[in-house]
């Protein structure tokens, strides 16, 4: 049984390359959303182990979906998405409660680890 | 010294007054339980930093006096010196003395000022043993001693130093021991190629932080992490409680971390420590206050236990950021910030009135937003400016403790509240009425102890101090268990004074009779105690806090004690105020002097002793024509007239206007030094419109007038 994760992005493109790291990696889409919004609503009738976060997006970014969801759940383990360059923001997701970052463009190693470290 | 201490003057002595109020608050939980280590361990360290910081700045007196308290509380903290009565008075006097040279330095004076010599020379006499105890405590191993911590299977490898740690680091690695809280090194590697380090290494940092470390040190520095100054290696210093196998499994759920080493220090004690003045105070140190072996400070590392070596390979270790959280700012400009913040809102209100007549939908909403930005924005500046009023209420245990001492009383002070947050204003003004009152509770208010023992009382007397909120007001009670006040003879006094006549005295309420006491020089005419006390300079605390646009009440009740109830408003820069119009000018009155508003017919007003009055629900109360007061045009008689009533002190007055305009929070903005002769007004505030609308100082207006 592979762990589920929620993949969040704005860009279905990236949605995709990420769906596809997972599960040749042996985990299960839970599900997708494209704003922190969605994120949420997601986040509530899912039961999945691990969110992937980007940060930029519309409606509402991730940095404050991370904090929304952390105050539903303390336990939430999300890893944040990002590009070079955003080391602030990164570092405000952290500081929101992300466990982990990844930086894009998407190495499938290091996708692959965050997500083993976070859930395992 | 040079100029470039001078810059860091102001912090120091900020920094210094906290340290300050920080030691007279340990001390007095120090002499009521002697065996308190904390609050030993908290002064030491407080004295510690002190010495340092005094010394660093080139105050060498107070770095001296500091430096030998340090060495008294050295022998408390190692117990060959126990905390009695007289030499808890003996550190009384140390930091009456250190906050004497503080005031010195803050008012642009100097430490060499303050003569320190005869407590010095007290200091020496129980350094040099005289007053030790002899319990054991010289079987002690050297003092000098302890290694923070001895794993099992430490090796020192003294002659290999990791890094270069600043002195201040080692101070603090010391202390560490005293929390139990172990000295760590470790060294942090990123993977090759990993991405956003800065962020990465953030991780380690924001990891050790949520397990209650400390980082004290890192080697690039924050600074440079933050800039990714740095290639792929960090070390860092850090005080933890873990052990370090918990430490490297918390670490090593970080990720793009290659390897991770984490050793245990070990610090070797004493005397070398000072960072700076090390050669002046060489000679001091020899003496018999420091008979251990003058090691030097070493830090050695110790390798840790295999399981921590196979830890090297992956396991990062912990320590948390010491990022600054807060930042110092001078009072001026934060005082300038609320000044144009309150221009800000002004101007928000004028475009807003402007734009009403035009009916704009496009810009309605951006108005909006601008109207919500400039409120929260408000509401933050309000925010920056509130300060705890444990700034006033700090001193307040010390004072009570020594006037107690000096009247021979059993007294606790029992402070609540004190996290609740004011204005800076009211804090800079509240102080001094507080200590009046508390003088009072404590003086005359609290009975001797053989009195209390007669009637049955605790011998103890209690004094609370408590503050809260209370919607937009601050609410302090200052209350007492003593004798409380005595009606009969406030009563008498009254009397004898012509204040009432006997008959109507008899009927007055308790609230009445005491509010006597706050008349002006109602208590001086007579011995003090023969008012059970109560009285003395209380017409001046009743102005501070009237001035504070605030109020005072007193409960009390013979026998049982007496409360005395202030209630100031929460900032004094914006206040509520009605708005009046009186002929075609708007006058602002402000709410928390004013009790009802009236509309009554003018056949209404009736003449008492040639005085005009209106009778309120049997109430006479006097009553004044604004309009003759400004004089301004008085147009014809109108059938009804508005009156607002106003209190000041228990009395009331009604001020005959010709319109009321409604409630706002205005700003006030002073009149400038041209008109402050005129006391008619306390100032004035600009209104939506723009127009310019004085707010009326009552009390004045009243006793001019009336």
């Amino acid at each position: 049984m592979g762990k589920r994760v929620l993949i969040v992005d704005d860009a279905a493109f990236m949605r995709m390359i990420l769906k596809d790291i997972v599960t040749k990696n042996g985990y299960e889409v839970a599900g997708e959303a494209a704003n922190g919004l969605e994120a949420i609503e997601r986040y509530k009738e899912l039961k999945h182990d691990v969110t992937t976060m980007d940060i930029t997006m519309p409606e509402m970014n991730g940095i404050d979906a991370i904090k929304k969801i952390k105050e539903a759940d303390s336990e939430a383990k999300v890893i944040v998405c990002s590009a070079m360059g955003q080391q602030a923001m990164v570092i405000d997701a952290i500081q929101a409660g992300a466990k982990d970052f990844i930086v894009k463009p998407f190495q499938h190693s290091r996708v692959i680890e965050a997500l083993n470290k976070v859930t395992g | 010294m040079g100029s470039e201490f001078d810059q860091y003057l102001s912090t120091f002595i900020d920094e210094t007054k906290e340290y300050m109020s920080t030691l007279n608050e340990q001390m007095l939980l120090l002499e009521k339980e002697p065996d308190n280590m904390e609050a030993i361990n908290e002064i030491f360290r407080t004295i510690h930093t002190l010495k340092g910081m005094s010394g660093t700045m080139g105050f060498s007196n107070m770095a001296k006096l500091s430096h030998r308290m340090e060495n008294v509380f050295d022998l408390i903290r190692t117990e060959k010196l126990r905390v009695t009565h007289e030499n808890s008075d003996l550190l009384f006097a140390g930091v009456d003395l250190l906050e004497k040279m503080t005031d010195a330095i803050s008012t642009g004076g100097s430490d060499e000022s303050v003569d320190v010599s005869q407590v010095l020379s007290q200091y020496e006499r129980i350094l040099s043993g005289e007053d030790l105890e002899k319990t054991g405590s010289e079987n002690h191993p050297e003092k000098g001693e302890k290694t923070l911590q001895k794993p099992k299977e430490e090796t020192e490898i003294s002659s290999d130093s990791p890094i270069d740690i600043p002195n201040e680091v080692i101070a603090v690695l010391r202390e560490g021991k005293v929390s139990g809280h172990k000295p760590y090194y470790a060294k942090i590697k990123l993977e090759e190629g990993t991405l956003l380090k800065s962020a990465r290494m953030y991780m380690v940092f924001h990891k050790l932080e949520e397990l209650n470390s400390e980082v004290l040190f890192s080697k690039p520095d924050v600074e440079k992490i933050e800039d990714e100054a740095f290639d792929r290696e960090v070390e860092i210093i850090f005080l933890s409680k873990l052990n370090e196998a918990k430490l490297v499994k918390a670490l090593s759920s970080i990720s793009e971390i290659e390897n991770v080493k984490i050793f245990v220090l070990t610090v070797t004690n004493e005397s070398g420590e000072e960072p700076m003045n090390e050669t002046e105070y060489t000679e001091q140190m020899n003496d018999k206050t420091n008979s251990e072996p003058q090691n030097l400070t070493e830090i050695n590392r110790v390798e840790t236990s295999p399981e921590d070596e196979e830890s090297n390979a992956k396991r990062p270790q912990t320590a948390s950021s010491k990022l600054t959280r807060t930042i110092r700012v001078d009072t001026e400009k934060l005082d300038t910030l609320m000044n144009l913040m309150a221009e800000l809102v002004i101007a928000r209100s004028r475009i807003n009135e402007t734009l009403k007549k035009y009916e704009i939908k496009q810009v309605d909403e951006s108005l909006a937003q601008l109207s919500r930005n400039t409120s929260d924005l408000q509401n933050i500046v309000m925010k920056i400016r509130m300060v705890p009023i444990s700034y006033v209420f700090n001193r307040f245990p010390r004072m009570v403790r020594d006037l107690a001492r000096k009247n021979n009383k059993e007294i606790q002070l029992i402070i609540s509240g004190q996290e609740t947050e004011v204005d800076r204003t009211v804090v800079e003004e509240i102080g001094d009425p507080l200590v009046h009152l508390l003088r009072n509770a404590v003086d005359h208010g609290v009975e001797s102890t053989e009195e209390r023992m007669k009637q049955g009382k605790p011998s103890t007397g209690i004094v609370r101090l408590d503050a809260k909120h209370e919607g937009n007001n601050v609410v302090i009670d200052v209350q007492d268990d003593g004798k409380g006040l005595d009606r009969d003879r406030i009563i008498a006094k009254a009397v004898e004074r012509g204040l009432v006549d006997e008959m109507s005295a008899a009927n007055l309420s308790n609230e009445e009779v005491f509010s006597f006491i706050f008349m002006p020089g109602f208590s001086t005419m007579d011995e003090v105690t023969d008012l059970s006390g109560r009285g003395v300079g209380m017409d001046v605390v009743k102005t501070s806090i009237e001035n504070l646009n605030g109020s005072i009440s007193i409960e009390s009740e013979k026998g049982k004690g007496t409360k005395v109830t202030i209630r100031l408003p929460l900032t004094l820069a914006i206040i509520q105020a009605l708005l009046v119009k009186v002929s075609n000018l708007v006058y602002a009155i402000p709410i928390a002097s004013i009790d009802s508003t009236l509309n009554l017919p003018t056949s209404e007003i009736q003449i008492v002793q040639s005085r005009e009055v209106v009778v309120i629900r049997g109430e006479i109360i006097p009553i004044v024509w604004l309009k003759e007061i400004f004089q301004l045009s008085v147009d014809e008689d109108k059938e009804n007239i508005h009156v607002v009533i106003v209190k000041v002190g228990n009395k009331k007055f009604g001020l005959v206007v010709d319109g009321l305009l409604g409630q706002d929070d205005i700003v006030i903005k002073s009149l400038g030094k041209l008109l402050k002769d005129v006391n008619e007004f306390s100032g004035a505030a600009i209104l939506g419109d723009g127009s310019i609308s004085l707010i009326l100082e009552i009390a004045n207006i009243v006793h001019q007038n009336v």
